[in-house]
């Protein structure tokens, strides 16, 4: 019984120690373009798994040349877009970017794709990429 | 009295009481949850602007229907989209509710060096084809905007690349053209679907 228990606790010992990504990103909308435009919003929630803040500073994409992060804000009834120069995910939390909230800008489509690339990064460091598909727009 | 009576004479007090309560309760009116009507509906100032289809759009364009307007531009990647979807939504609901008749949803730009008719037309469209998508002339914009209270501001950018701060607020004009109702959100599709027949019901 004991060596039972023992086994047991050395087993969630282990587990506990599985390494998960420092950043981690989920529930990915990428809008379609209203007609006639090309621009397209990312929406996503960010997790960081880390004991430290982590500090994103940009967002780029294989398929947009420009790549911006911004916020709206509704204030004594008026809705501002600001662009935002960072994002910072807490440790141990999540950042969600979502409707009426901070979004991306997805601007300038390099080509005609059906999926695209979203790396993100403080400074140089490459912090985390992910791809998701791109669903044409109406004309 | 006997005991027993003074009883029954209670019990048939409560009763009476708990009865007119619900009764009264019952016989209040709903009131609107998210819309602010206003006290008298305040005419339209005088202005000319054009709709998708080149035809003039004034004071007059707004009677014979209920009208639930939007000011935003479309280069707006997030608030206005989200907005006019939710009105399309509440549309749909009172459409399927037998809700008649139903209310046209505008949207007027904030942003008229950009948002040409053909283009706010395409947008519009994107949201359902009753929409009416209304632009022109800066000077004429701020003829509506200042005399119904919204605000609008374009913001510092690189050429065609600008946001337009704009009030977030949906208006409701009666069939007789005028400012009815103001929901100033945060706007939800449901507020939208409990107050319009409410607010409809009582008009004139």
């Amino acid at each position: 019984m004991r060596t039972a228990t023992l086994l047991l606790l050395l087993l969630l010992a282990a587990c506990a120690d599985v390494q998960q990504p420092p950043l981690v990103a989920s529930d990915v909308t990428i809008t379609q373009p209203m007609p006639g435009k090309t621009m397209r919003a990312a929406y996503l929630a960010l997790t960081n798994n880390t004991n430290e803040a982590i500090r994103i500073s940009r967002v780029s994409s294989d398929a947009f040349a420009n790549v911006e992060l911004h916020e709206t804000t509704v204030v004594d009834g008026v809705a501002r877009m600001r662009r935002l120069p960072l994002l910072q995910v807490p440790a141990g939390g999540t950042v969600r970017l979502e409707r009426g909230g901070k979004h991306l800008m997805l601007m300038r489509p390099t080509d005609a794709a059906d999926k695209m690339s979203l790396e993100f990064f403080d400074g140089d460091d490459l912090l985390l990429a992910i791809s998701a598909p791109l669903t044409p727009g109406s004309d | 009295m006997s005991p027993k009576k003074l009883i029954i004479a209670l019990l048939l007090a409560a009763a009476l009481l708990a009865g007119l309560f619900v009764a009264m309760r019952s016989s209040t009116p709903a009131e609107p949850v998210a819309a602010f009507v206003l006290p008298a509906p305040l005419p339209l100032p005088e202005f000319s602007l054009v709709d998708q289809f080149d035809n003039e759009v004034n004071a007059e364009t707004f009677e014979k229907r209920w009208h639930l307007v939007f000011f935003g531009f479309t280069h707006c990647p997030d608030i206005c989209p989200a907005t006019l979807q939710i009105l399309a939504a509440a549309r749909a609901r009172l459409a399927e509710n037998g809700h008649a008749p139903l209310p046209r949803i505008v949207l007027v730009s904030v942003d008229p060096e950009r948002d040409t008719p053909a283009q706010i037309g395409k947008y519009v469209g994107y949201f359902g084809d009753d929409n009416l998508g209304v632009t022109g002339s800066l000077d004429e914009l701020l003829k509506l905007t200042s005399a119904l209270g919204i605000y609008f501001e374009k913001q510092a950018g690189d050429n065609d690349n600008y946001a337009v701060d704009h009030s977030a607020a949906v208006l409701l004009f009666n069939p007789a053209g005028r400012f009815h109702a103001l929901f100033s959100g945060p706007h939800k599709v449901d507020d939208y679907v409990h107050d319009i027949p409410l607010i409809t019901k009582r008009y004139p």
